[in-house]
């Protein structure tokens, strides 16, 4: 196949009534599915899109979400997916960078995100007009013509661009191309095997890319995708994993804390279930085998990728991690060279320990409109992932850490930049420092360390109130220290280092 | 005994709400479809119930019915003994 939403083409010919999605009491088939996003793509054709241009989304895990993005691909479009829950101001970013000119809007983010700037609005809720802005209903798709769209597109023109947290602050778009997403998505479905009898429990959202392999390759197999996006409830997601007969689940690391600590995942038996899938960072080996001993023999698949890579790079083959792999990222997926390398390119041999490097059809064209960091990524030797590791003589790869000043918080990479940034923006701090606190459940959550401007009046409430109406959830610092004065290296900058270390020390004494 | 309604209310607000003045707690409403909790925030709202009332709160009991909204949490430690 050359092209994404050829996926949901193909299945619906061959099975136009099975079920393509499962949600809560609704579902769709594909041939639904399929129709509902010919009737999108004229929708926004008639609303003036053309081939290349670009379509923010945000919308929960849905029918809605599935149809809008096979939607905007049929009509040429490049989804913009982000984070159900952006604010107003991280919304109005990605539409300024990513200069989309339509977004889409579920039932849940329209009355948050009706003032944002952009010229068309589609919204399953009615919202107030901007000034010269038009909107459309989601009911309006009714009036639509349901055969696909006589649009040329090619297996090299752009898909999607979907934003990650740069080392510079603000988050950078990883512009895929149809090829790029379709070789993973084909990689995939070869090393896990998927059917047309698979169906996947997805909890993980469809605007990250580990959500997104969820629902790409299992339309690929002509399988079924349940979705839940209430994993707040872990035993309601048990529970439907039971009764939905769910052949498959895939988690990050906190996913899996979870499910494994305070569900009843673990008394639970599920016949039906034929593999699992852990990606996202790395999972603290005590829980890994915790989780293979509950598995009883039914397949673990440890995966490592990146943004920049569509998603996958590495996969641990099940019977060697329960054999003698366990900590390896594994090997290559089909398709797929990985390196280890020096900051100069050079290939370094077995046991040394370098920048880890790709190259293969699922490697990005680059960050949006941003040849500097796309040059620092992509080097003629391949896609410079930020992570360190090292090969053994086999081939299987270890991480040994990341070179990049990130967070990892719940699988979602984050830029203590960005989080930064926000905090001096308010006004009230005189310096701040943001690092990653070890997390039980996350992995990590951001500390921040802030000297005000004012010490005798600073209120940290008023700061926290600051930075909720300008930073998603999850990158809200879950601990302050107010201090009278920043550690600083001799250079004169912060010492991160001198904070990470009081830091452990505080979590050694708790 | 202090009033359980305010406690809880004043433990969201203080760790989901981070200061927002826009955002109100309605006791009927989802804590997780309004976007206040997540997966995270309700385990820590948890453990908060059981080191402030003193109770155990089993895997089994973690259902949208005991604490999808502030009244289901309110019936929920009723039910657990906690008096109001």
């Amino acid at each position: 196949m050359r092209l994404v939403h050829d996926f949901l083409a193909e299945t619906a010919r061959r099975h136009p009534s099975k079920a393509a999605i499962l949600h809560g009491d609704r579902s769709a088939t594909y041939a639904e599915i399929e129709e509902l996003s010919n009737r999108l793509a004229h929708l926004l054709l008639s609303a003036g899109l053309s081939k290349g241009d670009r379509v923010l989304t945000v919308m929960e895990n849905s029918i809605e979400n599935v149809v809008s993005y096979y939607g905007v691909l049929k009509a040429g479009g490049v989804c913009v997916e982000i984070h159900d829950r952006s604010t107003p101001a991280e919304t109005g970013y990605y539409v300024r960078n990513s200069g989309a000119g339509v977004c889409i809007l579920s039932k849940a983010a329209a009355p948050r995100l009706e003032g944002v700037e952009v010229p068309v609005i589609i919204s399953a809720e009615a919202v107030r007009k901007g000034p010269g802005q038009r909107v459309f209903r989601w009911d309006e798709l009714d009036a639509m013509p349901g055969a696909s769209p006589p649009v040329s597109i090619e297996e090299h023109d752009l898909a999607a661009i979907v934003y990650t947290s740069g080392s510079t602050g603000s988050p950078k778009g990883v512009v895929l191309t149809h090829r790029n997403i379709c070789s993973n998505t084909q990689a995939i479905v070869s090393y896990l095997g998927l059917h047309e009898s698979d169906r996947i429990m997805a909890v993980l959202p469809f605007y990250y890319v580990y959500g997104k392999t969820l629902l790409n390759t299992h339309f690929m197999a002509g399988g079924s995708v349940v979705v839940n996006n209430r994993f707040a409830f872990p035993n309601a997601v048990v529970k439907e994993m039971v009764d939905r007969e769910v052949t498959g689940f895939a988690g990050v690391p906190s996913t899996f804390a979870i499910l494994m600590n305070r569900s009843i995942f673990s008394k639970t038996a599920m016949p039906s279930l034929r593999y699992v899938t852990q990606a996202g960072g790395a999972m603290a080996p005590a829980l890994t085998r915790r989780l293979i001993d509950h598995l009883k023999g039914v397949p673990l698949f440890v995966m490592y990728g990146a943004t920049e890579a569509s998603a996958r790079l590495t996969y641990l083959p099940p019977e060697r991690l329960v054999r003698d792999k366990l900590g390896s990222i594994g090997i290559p997926i089909p398709g797929v060279e990985v390196t280890v390398r020096d900051d100069a390119g050079k290939e370094l041999v077995t046991g040394e320990v370098g920048n880890i490097c790709a190259t293969g059809p699922n490697i990005m064209q680059g960050y949006w409109q941003d040849p500097e960091e796309t040059a620092r990524a992509l080097k003629p030797w391949g896609l410079v992932t930020g992570d360190l590791g090292q090969k053994d003589e086999e081939g299987f790869i270890y991480l040994t850490g990341r070179k990049k000043d990130m967070l990892k918080i719940g699988g979602e990479r984050v830029s203590p930049k960005e989080i930064e940034d926000a905090i001096i923006a308010s006004g009230l701090v005189h310096e701040t420092a943001v690092i990653g606190q070890p997390d039980e459940l996350l992995s990590e959550v951001p500390a921040a360390y802030v000297v005000p401007i004012e010490a005798g009046t600073f209120d940290l409430e008023s700061l926290k109130g600051y930075l909720a109406e300008r930073l998603a959830g999850h990158k809200h610092p879950k601990f302050w220290h107010v201090l009278k004065a920043m550690p600083k290296k001799p250079s004169g900058k912060i010492d991160k280092e001198a904070l990470k270390n009081d830091v452990l020390h505080e979590v050694r004494v708790a | 005994m202090p009033d359980v309604i305010a406690i809880v209310t004043g433990f969201i607000r203080e760790n989901f709400i981070a200061g927002r003045s826009d955002v109100t707690v309605d006791p009927a409403v989802s804590l997780i479809e309004s976007g206040i909790m997540d997966s995270t925030g309700v385990l820590e709202l948890v453990e908060y119930l059981e080191s402030t009332f003193d109770i155990k709160v089993d895997d089994e009991e973690l259902v949208p019915e005991n604490l999808e909204t502030v009244n289901n949490i309110i019936k929920f430690l009723k039910a657990k003994g906690v008096a109001s």
